[in-house]
């Protein structure tokens, strides 16, 4: 090809970017515009195509209500908060939506939450946030705190007689916030933990972490990890003979792990969401008929089974935007600022909505809506998750 | 730090070294050759571990589908540059050459894809699956700027680790995959240090495929000619030696080192899609304290970064690369004190 | 590059344009317009660094990180506004380049762009792993720019910001490229022993492109910190690094517009990209990286000179015009000449040995103040390496020189230089992107000193119209006047060692030390050159040449030596040479 076709190639992508840009721009009335950054590529990609899996099989679900239907836009942010921004404004500014989704990543729902206080418009993430003040009032999460699900494993391990706790997890924002809630739990606990060891989600061996943890000889050890990635430290403590509990985060709960752990995590103890064991718990729980729709609405969406447990709490984002969409005054159109402040405020009015992963309850000044029905402890037997009472 | 902790470290440390000991010798190969950085050669580990995991639960593995895609590029492309030239007579070859033979690797996939396979069946599916890719990619890519400056031929390669991993992650998806064990069991060499024999396997696999590549670039023929052409290009030519042919060969190589790599790598570690660019930027460290030259010198920064990395990863898991690749920093100090004299650093436009 | 221009009728009408666009354009294009300046920012001072100064870097993102990061923590942990920050953060990402080049700029080829790819993946590592730096969640709620008493909260508020510090910076670069040191910074790529042939440290002056450039992405990093309001290790990861990379090379290796270019058109392109695939495929993310990818080959393929030298093959290009040369109140200083018949340089016992191979054996000769010396021989017989000796290119193996009564042996090339020495080189090393007044003003390097600010500033002009003036002096004495602009590399073989001798007068030197300035000249030319020649030893000038042409010596030089296999055969008169045994049978040994 010769630089004059490549000219015109330019030319071509930068004239159907523009006329798609307006295309973009004129919303049809009535719909309402739901805008979902997620990592679909770069290092945490493993968590964002299950929450885009899980949106469509809200969507698939609830394409509507009150006589709106709901439109999914969605933007990949390649693992990185700048993109994450610049995707949020994008959304707002040329898709006009009323509503944000997203993303993996801590840093990155917290630069969205910002944006989100910035526009005036409600975020509904599945990622833990920590926000005070004005952006408080604008986000909110369907993931439990981190202290709720760290508080299931500390009260698993009390009970098990567990005195000294090793600690390894990855070297992001994920196994930072773990460890730091571990540190907060344990010490009311009165356990000690005796390690913190770190590794890179690419690293090929945690030997040599794993030797620490093996000569600091603590009674359990918990992995701040998630997905596959979160084998790696399982595996390396079997190899070297580590005798003691192994306790994991609820991060790590998927089939992909099982798979690639083998039968090294046999025994793992974990916090979850209720989804995951949604067969084992009893008729009563408010998580079991909501987990049984998902699992058939992302079956039909995605032509797959649901089998991570990640695309389950983006499946909650979903449910609490139809949930809170059904109650804003059917006079306020979408697309307008009295709208997106109607949702929100609709939002922050969810009582006891029963999701894939307990109730949720949302009040104006807390990011979180989860109690503590939206954690149970599982424990690795074979290749199952088994629900411990 | 007990004497225990640190054999076994050291064992960790061997191993990792033994992968970039292959790693490194398939980069020094190429940029002896061609000048090309190549840095995508993780990405290729990368297509080998992950063919050699969707063979063994049963699926299909698109690197099929990415052989096909590229052999037909590259067959069209060769046709288009013959049509233009209007030298019809040599499209017979071409169509052979680029369009038919990388395309028999994939017969024995797609009739093995789905059942259950013995271990070694899967693994020479791998690589001969592997085999092509990259030899096809350079053509695509590289041969059209040959005669660039290594900047360019350097930026190339970085396209190409993004377009690859690009690729993997629209084939294999996120999630990471681990391979059977070659070997099961171990021996234990003293009391606390039990060795797995699959480490054993990739120690020995990487001195003795170090060991022939070096036989075969000391000794035979087409070694000699493809070190006249590292040496001079020019007089490669003038004495008969194709510099396309010795580049193809090389690429060849390449892409089976690489293959070995993920076949080797696989069982010990879970790979990913974008596993690869740490990988062989970690080869890249001991290369460059080969000088990217040395095929001795590359072993010996092999072993280096390998247990280096690991003893960091003992006293500072987080900091490990970072201290791997300060490793750097007095490796390229000695170099440049002895290159500094003579080397008067004028470069080629670009 | 490089010729200066006027400012162009399209500048102030674009910035216009410009000046409007947050009153048209919705948010996101306005942040999107925002992240290209701050891109823009960065590519600049990689274009000045790799592109025109050949030190490739994959490790830009983390000098932009570094500024990011001192900004926010001062700003967040002392409470210090961002103006603050601002100094603490240019201080901070010049220091770090100070020592990151220290330890990598001597580093030559294909080691130097390794080495960056390794800080530039280590130095995010370390923000991440800083507890004080919110390890990988990194720093929120840092403060807006105040200016006024005005928060520049939203994009359309940095915008003016940002395109202003991006218009100043690309007026300070275009200044810099035209001035003094920005034609040695051209002519770092011409190597270590051009520059310091104009008696310039090229070490020196890498290292201060180096942190010049890290300067301009520290600018960027401050402006992102303070217009994203939160910084995480992500976005300066070496994957950031690189796209810096891409878009200089999209945009053109080597142009300043270019920065902007590239810049644009990457981040556009992938904006575009992003609305353009899903309507293609299910899965527009994990493809969007491939068809970029796949894009830039063909681009590498296909116009490696990137949008830049696609724009030039559109706008004719007019004829090569430039400043026009300025005739200053007063020209530059000269030295004072040593008294004619003085002993200017001495050789003593000088000898060479490259491994093996004596290449100068014990070698001995006196030069005097205003005399012609020819040294000649066969081919192979050490002259050039002689030359090399004296010019303290090459160090001696053993043996003395002294030069204007000074020992020079164990001197640098440099110093040897500023003491007064010029030379030609037997292989050209002219910039063949400059022109031919650049080329030859940059012999004219060390007598100025207008230094990387003032230039930037253009607060150099006295001094650049007194080298200017000097340069164009020399042109017309070499007979080249009214070529001044154009290119070098546009200019026959034969002319260009003329611009050689050109260059070495501008410096205004004592001893000239010419290697084979004749080759490739016809014979009105070389009747030309021994007139020029002649009439420079007129004016106290001493000379030494390395020449082939026989008559071309004969009818020139004062007194000869005659080499071979690395020994003097010969000192004395050239009516002497022609009579000597020795000379005619290593002249006629070689011809049999």
């Amino acid at each position: 090809m010769g630089t004059r076709s490549l000219k015109h190639m330019f030319a071509a992508v930068a004239v159907s970017a523009l006329a798609l840009a307006a295309a973009h721009g004129a919303a049809s009335a009535g719909e309402i515009r739901v805008g979902l950054v997620t990592p679909l590529s770069g290092p945490i990609a493993s968590q964002g195509i299950p929450f885009s899996k899980g949106m469509a099989a809200g969507q698939h679900l609830i394409p509507g209500v009150n006589g709106h239907t709901f439109k999914l836009i969605q933007l990949d942010d390649e693992s990185n908060p700048s993109l994450s921004t610049r995707n949020a404004r994008k959304l707002i500014d040329e898709d006009k939506v009323d509503v944000l989704v997203g993303t993996g990543g801590v840093p990155g729902a917290m630069a969205l939450a910002s944006i989100a206080s910035e526009s005036k418009l409600p975020l509904v993430s599945f990622t833990p946030l920590f926000l005070s003040g004005e952006k408080a009032a604008w986000s909110v999460t369907t993931a439990q705190p981190a202290s709720l699900m760290i508080q299931a494993v500390v009260d698993t391990m009390k009970a098990n007689g567990v005195k000294t706790v090793g600690y390894i997890g990855f070297s992001d924002s994920w196994g930072d916030l773990a460890y730091n809630t571990l540190m907060d739990e344990a010490s009311k606990a009165g356990i000690e933990v005796v390690t913190n060891e770190r590794y890179a989600r690419s690293d090929t061996s945690v030997t040599g972490q794993a030797l620490k943890i093996v000569a600091a000889n603590p009674d359990a050890v918990l992995g701040g990890t998630a997905g596959t990635p979160g084998a790696l430290p399982y595996i390396a403590l079997a190899d070297r003979g580590y005798q003691g509990a192994i306790y994991g985060t609820h991060g790590i709960i998927n089939p992909d792990f099982i798979r690639v752990a083998g039968g090294t995590a046999e025994g793992l103890l974990a916090p979850t969401g209720p989804a995951v064991v949604a067969d084992q718990l009893p008729d009563s729980h408010p998580s079991k008929a909501v987990a049984g729709e998902f699992k058939a609405a992302y079956q039909e969406a995605n032509g797959e089974e649901a089998k991570d447990a990640f695309s389950a709490y983006a499946f909650d984002a979903w449910k609490v935007i139809a949930d809170a969409a059904s109650r804003v005054d059917p006079s306020i159109e979408p697309g307008t600022p009295a709208y997106r402040e109607a949702l929100r405020d609709a939002i922050f009015q969810v009582s006891d909505l029963p999701v894939t992963h307990g109730v949720l309850t949302f009040r104006p000044g807390s990011p979180y809506g989860a109690d503590d029905r939206a954690a149970v402890m599982v424990k690795l037997t074979g290749d199952q998750w088994v629900l411990q009472k | 730090m007990s004497l225990d902790i640190a054999l076994i470290l050291s064992v960790d440390g061997l191993a990792a070294a033994a992968i970039y000991l292959l790693a490194g010798l398939g980069l020094v190969l190429v940029f002896s050759v061609t000048r090309v950085i190549f840095v995508p050669f993780g990405d290729i580990a990368v297509f080998s571990a992950l063919t050699l995991a969707f063979l063994e639960a049963g699926r299909t593995p698109p690197t099929i589908a990415l052989v096909a895609i590229l052999a037909g590029l590259t067959t069209a492309k060769e046709c288009w540059q013959l049509i233009r030239q209007r030298n019809l007579s040599r499209l017979p070859r071409i169509l052979l050459a680029w369009g038919a033979l990388p395309l028999i690797p994939c017969i024995p996939a797609v009739l093995a894809a789905g059942r259950d396979l013995p271990p070694a069946v899967a693994v020479a599916i791998s690589l001969g699956l592997v085999l092509p890719i990259v030899p096809l990619l350079a053509r695509l890519v590289y041969q059209p700027i040959a005669d660039a400056s290594v900047l360019v031929l350097l930026i190339a390669s970085l396209v190409l680790h993004f377009l690859l991993s690009g690729l993997g992650l629209l084939f294999f998806g996120p999630e990471g995959f681990r391979t059977q064990p070659l070997l099961r069991g171990g021996i234990n060499l003293a009391p606390g240090l039990f060795v797995s024999l699959q480490v054993v396997l990739m120690i020995a696999t990487a001195l003795l495929l170090a060991l022939l590549f070096f036989l075969a670039f000391e000794k035979t023929l087409t070694g000699k000619a493809l070190r006249a052409t590292a040496i001079n290009r020019t007089g490669a030519r003038l004495v008969g030696i194709r510099p396309s042919m010795t580049a193809t060969l090389t690429f060849g190589a390449t892409s089976l080192l690489a293959g070995v790599v993920g076949i080797l790598i696989a069982p010990a570690t879970t790979m990913y899609y974008d596993s690869g660019l740490i990988i062989g930027l970690k080869a890249f460290v001991a290369a460059i304290i080969g000088g990217l030259g040395s095929y001795p010198l590359t072993a010996l920064g092999a072993v280096a970064v390998g247990l280096v990395e690991s003893f960091a990863s003992f006293w500072n898991g987080a900091m490990k690369d970072v201290i791997v690749f300060s490793l750097l920093i007095p490796a390229l100090l000695v170099r440049s004190h002895y290159s500094s004299h003579s080397d008067d650093g004028a470069e080629e436009e670009v | 590059m490089g010729r200066a221009r006027r400012l162009p009728l399209w500048i102030p009408a674009l910035a216009a344009a410009m000046a409007a666009l947050p009153f048209m354009a919705g948010s996101f294009t306005i942040s999107l317009v925002n992240e290209i300046g701050m891109a823009a920012l960065v590519v600049m001072g990689l274009v000045l660094l790799s592109g025109i100064g050949g030190v490739t870097s994959f490790g830009h993102a983390a000098f932009v990180g570094i500024a990011a990061y001192t900004t926010a923590w001062v700003n967040t942990e002392l409470g210090l506004s961002p103006w603050i920050g601002l100094v603490l953060a240019l201080a901070m990402t010049a220091g770090s380049a100070l020592v990151i080049g220290a330890l990598t700029l001597r580093l030559g080829g294909h080691y130097l762009p390794l080495s960056t790819i390794a800080w530039g993946l280590s130095v995010p590592l370390l923000f991440g792993n800083m507890t004080m730096l919110g390890r990988h969640s990194g720093i929120s709620d840092i403060d807006p720019i105040a200016l006024g008493g005005f928060d520049l909260m939203r994009p359309e508020f940095v915008f003016y910001l940002v395109w202003v510090l991006v218009a100043v910076t690309a007026l300070f670069c275009h200044n810099l490229l035209n001035a003094r040191m920005g034609r040695l910074i051209r002519a770092v790529r011409g190597g270590k022993i051009l520059l310091a042939s104009v008696g310039a440290d090229i070490f020196r002056v890498r290292l201060a492109l180096f942190v010049f450039s890290a300067l301009t992405a520290a600018v960027a990093g401050w402006l992102y910190a303070h217009a994203n309001r939160f910084v995480s290790p992500a976005p300066f990861s070496l994957h950031a690094s690189i796209d810096y990379m891409f878009m200089m090379v999209v945009g053109g290796l080597g142009q300043l517009a270019g920065a902007l270019a590239g810049a644009t058109i990457v981040i556009a392109m992938k904006s575009a990209l992003q609305d353009v695939l899903p309507l293609v495929t299910q899965h527009a993310a994990q493809i969007q990286s491939v068809v970029f990818a796949s894009l830039f080959i063909l681009l590498l393929h296909h116009a490696r000179g990137g949008f830049m030298a696609l724009a030039e093959r559109f706008m004719q290009a007019g004829p090569a015009h430039g400043k026009a040369i300025e005739f200053p109140v007063e020209p530059l200083a000269r030295r004072a000449m040593p008294e004619r018949g003085t002993l200017l340089l001495s050789v003593e016992n000088a000898v060479k040995r490259f491994k093996g191979l004596v290449a100068v054996n014990d070698v001995s000769f006196d030069v005097k103040a205003g005399e012609i010396l020819a040294v000649i021989g066969p081919n192979g017989a050490g002259k050039s390496t002689m030359f090399n000796l004296l010019t303290g290119a090459l160090d001696l193996s053993s043996g003395h020189v002294e030069f204007m009564g000074r020992d020079v042996t164990a001197m640098g090339q440099r110093q040897i230089a500023l003491m007064g020495m010029a030379r030609t080189f037997q292989h050209v090393k002219l910039r063949p992107q400059m022109n031919v007044l650049e080329n030859v003003a940059l012999g004219a390097h060390a007598r100025g000193n207008c230094g990387y600010l003032r230039g930037g500033l253009n607060l150099d002009g006295d001094e650049e119209r007194q080298i200017m003036a000097e340069a164009a002096l020399q042109i017309s004495r070499i007979g080249l006047a009214g070529q001044e602009h154009e290119l070098a590399g546009n200019i026959p073989l034969g002319t260009q060692r003329l611009i050689e001798i050109g260059r070495a007068l501008a410096a205004d030197p004592v001893l000239m030390i010419l290697d084979e300035p004749a080759a490739g000249l016809r014979k009105p030319e070389k009747q030309a050159l021994a007139e020029l020649l002649l009439k420079l030893r007129e004016s106290g000038v001493t000379i030494m040449i390395v020449e082939h042409d026989m008559d071309f010596i004969m009818k020139l030089a004062d007194r000869l030596v005659v080499m071979n296999f690395g020994h003097k055969l010969f000192e004395g008169r050239p009516e002497a040479a022609r009579a000597d045994q020795h000379v005619r049978a290593a002249y006629l040994g070689n011809a049999a």
